[in-house]
């Protein structure tokens, strides 16, 4: 295999199936990989070797904390307590034969602590605005919980609600991904440009209180254009939640992939299937209703008749330059993928 | 439900729930990691149960630069290194110790094994890294102190020889081959 005839190198293929290329290379790569019958081989062979490396499971019994570590452990929790009685200990004293000191300290503390809470309100005044800005509001999901949290490990239960996001006429012939331990990985080959997944909750904006929730499974089908000009995105977010970043770096780091070019722009006629009865998009609403997305460069919500008295046409805060600048018009369909009736909105 | 790196944390801060959830999150992984480097499965056990105590002696020293899961493959990578020092001066160690249990195939665990005994140290443990441990290029290359550039190009290498040793096996003993369109269970890796 010649670079003259292919967009990306053998490693740089096996680098792509393992999750390895930034975000932009592994577009090129995915792009040229639906084109290339060579490289589907060699990607299916590299998938060969390491489904039979798989063969070698190594079993292991249950298997109770060791005496040792118990001991071990024991230790550790009396040092530690022993040394945050010492630490109090010292603190009292300190305290006590300097107690002047203590007035001056309990005004810094009320200096600090009104100074907190005028910047903790002008946070949240920003968030509840849309602006973007990182509200760390009460929720019951404060954290990233661990990976295997918000991995599925049915792979083909995966695929399954990837494709319940569109009707089988368009997802039977969808590329599907599913999430791996090192992002979004193809799953099945794909024939007309569609491409099915499931999202996870860090598709949320970044201050919903629900960004951390590993229950949500959202089913979607985007198509050639969105693919290509969405899709990105959510590899962006998924590298970077992978990566252990903050929410502050991803988003200096999302508006930085759209300032550099990184980061493309919606495409013209990109849009996204929403269909699935079987996915969950939040704690609030479940599975929602089925419906179709599509998304433009940042425009005015009224240029569509978003969120008018009856219009169907919502706009979605998803992105809405929370940091990403596009706008993302919400239209409910009557039924769901598999062509029942859903209830109406 | 908590982060690897937030639970290692509150160990750091004396909670031994924090500790306790790490341990059943990693026992089995590093059994494996052990089980299949070592074919004994009672030394692989002693040492998944060190690699915890090593994280109970040294949690005052753990800063979350790396992953919880990058940190603990470090430690049991050293006790590795420390184990078959003692391996090359007992050779009745390897000669007594029994063959680990698998969940596989016994005889088609045994022919992907002779495979990967085929290949260069190094480049074994690199894949062994990826594929059995799921860590990422940069992962592996901070713990084998290569360029990731390094990691790649061997893992490459070592997957395309191990892809000619895996067919020229099963042309010659068919039987033992598995069927190549199936996936294992509790398969992770490139998919």
């Amino acid at each position: 295999m010649s670079t003259n005839r292919h967009l990306i190198e053998q490693e740089e293929l096996m680098a792509y199936l393992d999750g390895e290329l930034p975000t932009r290379q592994a577009t090129e790569a995915m792009s040229h990989l639906d084109l290339c019958p060579e490289c589907q081989t060699l990607a299916a062979d590299f998938r060969s070797v390491s489904r039979e490396l798989m063969a070698w499971e190594v079993e292991s019994g249950e298997v109770d904390i060791s005496p040792e570590i118990n001991a071990a452990l024991e230790e550790r929790v009396q040092k530690r307590e022993l040394a945050n009685v010492s630490s109090l200990r010292l603190k009292n004293r300190v305290m006590t034969s300097r107690w002047v000191w203590a007035g001056a300290l309990a005004i810094v503390c009320v200096a600090v602590g009104l100074k907190l809470t005028l910047t903790s309100r002008n946070r949240n005044e920003g968030a509840s605005m849309g602006m973007g800005a990182v509200g760390d509001r009460s929720t019951a999901y404060p954290s990233m919980a661990s990976i295997e949290q918000y991995l599925m490990p049915d792979r083909d239960a995966e695929i399954a609600l990837a494709r319940s996001a569109a009707p089988e006429s368009i997802s039977n012939h969808a590329k599907i991904l599913v999430l791996g331990w090192r992002g979004y990985e193809t799953a099945i080959e794909g024939k007309n440009g569609f491409v099915c997944l499931v999202e996870r909750s860090w598709g949320n904006p970044f201050n919903s209180a629900e960004f951390w929730n590993p229950r949500i499974r959202v089913p979607e089908c985007f198509n050639p254009a969105a693919a290509r000009s969405i899709l990105p995105l959510t590899f962006k977010r998924t590298d970077m939640v992978l990566a252990g970043l903050s929410k502050v770096q991803m988003i200096d780091r999302i508006k930085a992939g759209f300032e550099d070019k990184e980061l493309p722009a919606p495409e013209p006629g990109a849009m996204c299937y929403m269909m699935s009865r079987a996915g969950y998009l939040n704690d609030a609403i479940g599975h929602h209703v089925p419906h179709l997305m599509f998304y433009f460069p940042l425009t005015d919500k009224s240029s569509w008749g978003a969120d008018l008295p009856d219009s169907p046409v919502t706009m979605n805060p998803q992105f809405e330059g929370g940091p990403e600048p596009i706008t993302e018009f919400v239209i409910p369909v009557a039924k769901w993928s598999d062509g029942t009736v859903a209830p109406a909105m | 439900m908590t982060s690897d790196e937030a639970l290692m944390l509150e160990f750091q801060g004396g909670s031994r729930a924090a500790f306790e959830e790490l341990f059943a999150r990693y026992r089995k992984p590093l059994y494996g990691f052990f089980g299949r480097r070592l074919n004994n499965p009672e030394r692989a056990d002693d040492l998944a149960q060190e690699t915890f105590l090593a994280v109970i002696r040294a949690a005052h020293r753990y800063e979350p630069r790396a992953s919880v899961r990058t940190y603990l493959y470090g430690i049991a990578l050293k006790l590795l290194a420390a184990e078959r020092r003692r391996f090359a001066t007992s050779s009745a160690f390897a000669q007594s110790a029994p063959e680990p249990k698998t969940d596989g195939n016994p005889e088609t665990v045994l022919w992907v094994r002779q495979a990967m005994e085929k290949l260069d140290a190094r480049d074994r443990e690199i894949l062994m890294l990826r594929e059995y441990e799921q860590l990422s290029y940069s992962d592996i290359a901070e713990l084998l102190r290569i360029p990731v550039n390094t990691v790649r190009s061997r893992l490459f290498r070592s997957r395309l020889t191990l892809k000619g040793y895996l067919e020229l096996e099963a042309k010659t003993n068919p039987a033992l081959r598995p069927s190549a369109g199936q996936p294992h269970p509790g398969r992770r890796g490139m998919q």
